[in-house]
């Protein structure tokens, strides 16, 4: 190989890997299994290396990293459904998990019921439930939650408009509140009185 | 003066997560901020928002790396180096 080239390749390496932890994290939440999750972010670093050359900034590695394996897993998943279904946004926009836990008083004898709701779940059962929601809205709250990316950040990683992530993060969460209510009823964590 | 425009509880509810994520600015955070300062209602809300955040953030701990996967990943930029050289 040639040593121009040679020297290409560590300088990728130099400039990538690092991120490695971050992207496996993004990918693992994407797919919610670990063997997809690394194919995913093999993926992304031969699809990376591919177009190196037209990196122009190198501080924005992780960005344009991220962009790569969001534009990946779009691409696998086109068409999959979710385990969640996505209601009217008016419908969504009238949700509150707040008031319903306040309405419907799911733990009577609680000084505090909203903490007591909450702390009813289990590590894996928030993870399964942010899981389930459709990935246009999974991916930019994982983004935020796991990676602190601003609104900025996350309109030019997932290549969308600042109003389309905003609404998405906003929605999402709207998902998420009634997935967690939803999953506390199953599971017989609350009661309810009037439904 | 500009007029800060008065918000209803369901439009400040509509942007408490831009707030949290600090993403209003002008206008949108001072009619919020208005809003927030005479409804104790809303407040709590807020307040539940970002518990509830916070909660979510806290439960989604971290993802061991798969063994050997950068060995992996190093292997595989070779041999594409190779295939292309």
């Amino acid at each position: 190989m040639p040593e121009i080239e040679v020297e290409a390749r560590r300088r990728f390496e130099e400039l990538t890997l690092p991120h490695l932890k971050s992207l496996y994290r993004f990918a693992s939440r994407l797919t919610g299994n670990r063997g997809a999750a690394e194919d995913l972010v093999q993926e992304t670093f031969l699809k990376a290396l591919d177009s190196f050359p037209t990196l122009r900034d190198p501080a924005r590695s992780k960005a344009w990293l991220f962009q790569i394996l969001s534009r990946l897993a779009i691409d696998r998943h086109r068409g999959e459904a979710r385990a969640v279904t996505v209601e009217v946004a008016e419908d969504l926009d009238r949700f509150s998990l707040y008031d319903l836990i306040w309405e419907e008083d799911p733990l009577p004898y609680s000084e505090r019921l909203h903490d007591d709701f909450l702390a009813q779940f289990r590590d894996g059962e928030v993870r399964a439930a942010l899981s389930a929601l459709p990935e246009a809205y999974l991916a930019p709250l994982t983004l935020l939650y796991a990676e602190g990316m601003t609104y900025r950040e996350l309109a030019e990683v997932l290549d969308l408009p600042m109003g389309t992530v905003m609404s998405r993060l906003h929605r999402g969460r709207k998902i998420l509140e009634r997935e967690l209510w939803e999953y506390a009823k199953r599971r017989g964590l609350v009661k309810t009185w009037n439904k | 003066m500009e007029q800060i425009e008065r918000l209803t509880c369901s439009d400040a509810v509509r942007q408490f997560f831009a707030y949290l994520d600090g993403a209003l600015a002008g206008g949108s955070l001072e009619a919020l901020e208005e809003h927030l300062e005479a409804c104790l209602n809303c407040c709590q809300k807020l307040d539940f928002s970002r518990k509830l955040d916070a909660f979510v953030k806290d439960r989604l701990g971290e993802e061991p790396l798969p063994e050997g996967i950068e060995e992996r990943i190093r292997r595989r930029i070779e041999d594409d180096g190779k295939r292309e050289g």
